[in-house]
């Protein structure tokens, strides 16, 4: 696979949600290294987009590529772990901060050591001492952190952003989104809905526009 | 033969109390099941005045077909009944066929060892012998599945947001839903294992109690009653597992997807 080529890509897809068509015709190609941002009124269509890009949401039409390979041709739960998902309000696992980042390599069988959670904390601006702490008991800033270690944990390709910073006050907000600007390295891509324009400025990268059920490029 | 003869008016008392006591608390406690609880009183009276002749005719006539009917009648009405108290989960048309498994494969574990090895019927569909277990069998599997599906089906709809998220990060169905099964199996069991600690210490069972009142030794009375107790545990166990794998299979789709009703 040459650097350019896509890590995810969407070939004519279409969502239907309760017999309303939602999304149609939409094709959209993420690159690795990449921060894309999909800017969009509410109901635009753009979560139900990156619900059904983490494979959340039936597709009634088109399909998905993982770096080149059709997604039906690897199973759903191998797709989920290379294309994470952080959706708008993450819920903590019961248990500690540890327990929540060790969460998915934990459904394969595999467990962290206690020095990957700590250099995964670090790369989410997490002290390595938080491990202990319960996570539901955690402020907004600090679980969004947890979610994107979580995410991390599964080693994806490609993670994807529902309004991370929604519910964050101006501070926390700019730290989360250093945060995921971060994320784009290695070859991963990174795909942020919002529905701010502020926000999208400060990712940068290419920038989409859902509206009428399609998706459409605004330029860099 | 020793029975207690209670005179129909009698019986009018009781009505007039269960009537007066239960509407009350419903009224003031403001939970809305008055008609639930009218119409549950009376048809209660007429059912069993209806089933206790058709016993009579039933047990006097020993006919394969009978028994084979009044036991289809008692799955189909503990299905439907079972499948009714569903309020989160799928329509009746996708819950029915699934209740009704659930029980009927419960069921055959349980009562199908008993009869072959246990109290063998004599003749082979003796109604005397399989309908008053299989009654008592195929209720409690009605229980369990019904209260499998609501804490399921109600669980997969409060926590969407934290069973998506383990499926996003790899989790199969089964892994997702796990929490869920396992709470709902635990609560389901409850009530039978209860009754397993309690049984002659808090309550007495009515079969094993009127086999003694008429004239049966106690220890005949008592292995029967055993055997009746440990088969509660079966069905509720088996009915409730495959209640449980059959919620998982409706909530998620082939590719793994949460599909939520209503």
């Amino acid at each position: 696979m040459s650097v350019e080529s896509p890590c995810l890509q969407a070939r004519d897809l279409a969502v239907s949600l309760g017999g309303r068509v939602v999304l149609k015709g939409v094709n959209f190609v993420l690159r690795p290294n990449e921060v894309a941002v999909i800017e969009g009124p509410s109901g635009s269509g753009k979560s139900t987009f990156l619900r059904a890009l983490a494979t959340l949401e039936p597709l009634s039409h088109g399909s998905l590529l993982l770096e080149g390979r059709e997604a039906s041709a690897l199973s759903v739960m191998a797709y989920r772990v290379r294309v994470a998902y952080v959706p708008q309000f993450p819920v903590m696992f019961a248990g500690d901060v540890a327990a929540n980042v060790r969460a998915g390599p934990r459904l394969r069988g595999v467990e962290l050591s206690d020095e990957r959670v700590s250099q995964l904390l670090r790369e989410v601006s997490m002290d390595p001492a938080m491990h202990t702490r319960v996570a539901r008991d955690l402020s907004g800033g600090e679980k969004q952190r947890v979610a994107i270690a979580r995410a991390l944990a599964n080693e994806p390709k490609v993670i994807l952003f529902d309004e991370p910073t929604s519910a964050l006050d101006p501070t926390v907000t700019d730290q989360i989104l250093s945060l995921i600007l971060a994320c784009a390295t290695k070859g991963r891509a990174v795909l942020v809905v919002t529905h701010l324009a502020a926000q999208a400025d400060r990712l940068g990268g290419a920038r989409y526009e859902c509206r009428g059920g399609h998706i459409e490029s605004k330029g860099a | 033969m020793n029975y207690i003869d209670i005179a129909p008016w009698r019986l009018l008392i009781v009505l007039a109390l269960v009537l007066v006591t239960s509407l009350v608390v419903s009224r003031r406690a403001r939970l809305q099941l008055e008609k639930e609880l009218v119409v549950g009183i009376f048809r209660g009276a007429l059912q069993l005045l209806a089933v206790g002749y058709v016993l009579v005719v039933l047990f006097a006539a020993q006919r394969a077909a009978w028994v084979f009917l009044m036991l289809s009648v008692m799955l189909g009405v503990g299905a439907w009944t079972s499948a009714h108290r569903v309020e989160s989960g799928p329509p009746l048309r996708i819950l029915l066929p699934r209740a009704l498994l659930a029980i009927f494969v419960g069921s055959v574990a349980a009562l199908l060892p008993v009869f072959a090895f246990v109290i063998q019927p004599d003749p082979i569909f003796d109604g005397r012998t399989i309908i008053p277990i299989s009654g008592m069998i195929v209720a409690n599997a009605m229980n369990v599945v019904a209260q499998v599906n609501e804490r399921i089906f109600a669980n997969a709809k409060a926590e969407r947001t934290e069973i998506e998220q383990w499926l996003a990060l790899g989790a199969t169905p089964k892994q997702a839903l796990e929490k869920y099964v396992r709470n709902a199996l635990r609560s389901a069991l409850i009530p039978t294992i209860n009754g397993l600690l309690t049984v002659g210490l808090v309550s007495l069972p009515g079969m094993m109690t009127g086999q003694i009142m008429s004239g049966i030794a106690p220890e005949h009375a008592i292995r029967y009653q055993l055997v009746i107790m440990y088969q509660l545990v079966v069905v509720a166990a088996v009915s409730g597992a495959v209640s449980a794998w059959l919620a998982r299979r409706t909530l998620f789709n082939a590719q793994g997807q949460l599909q939520l009703f209503g």
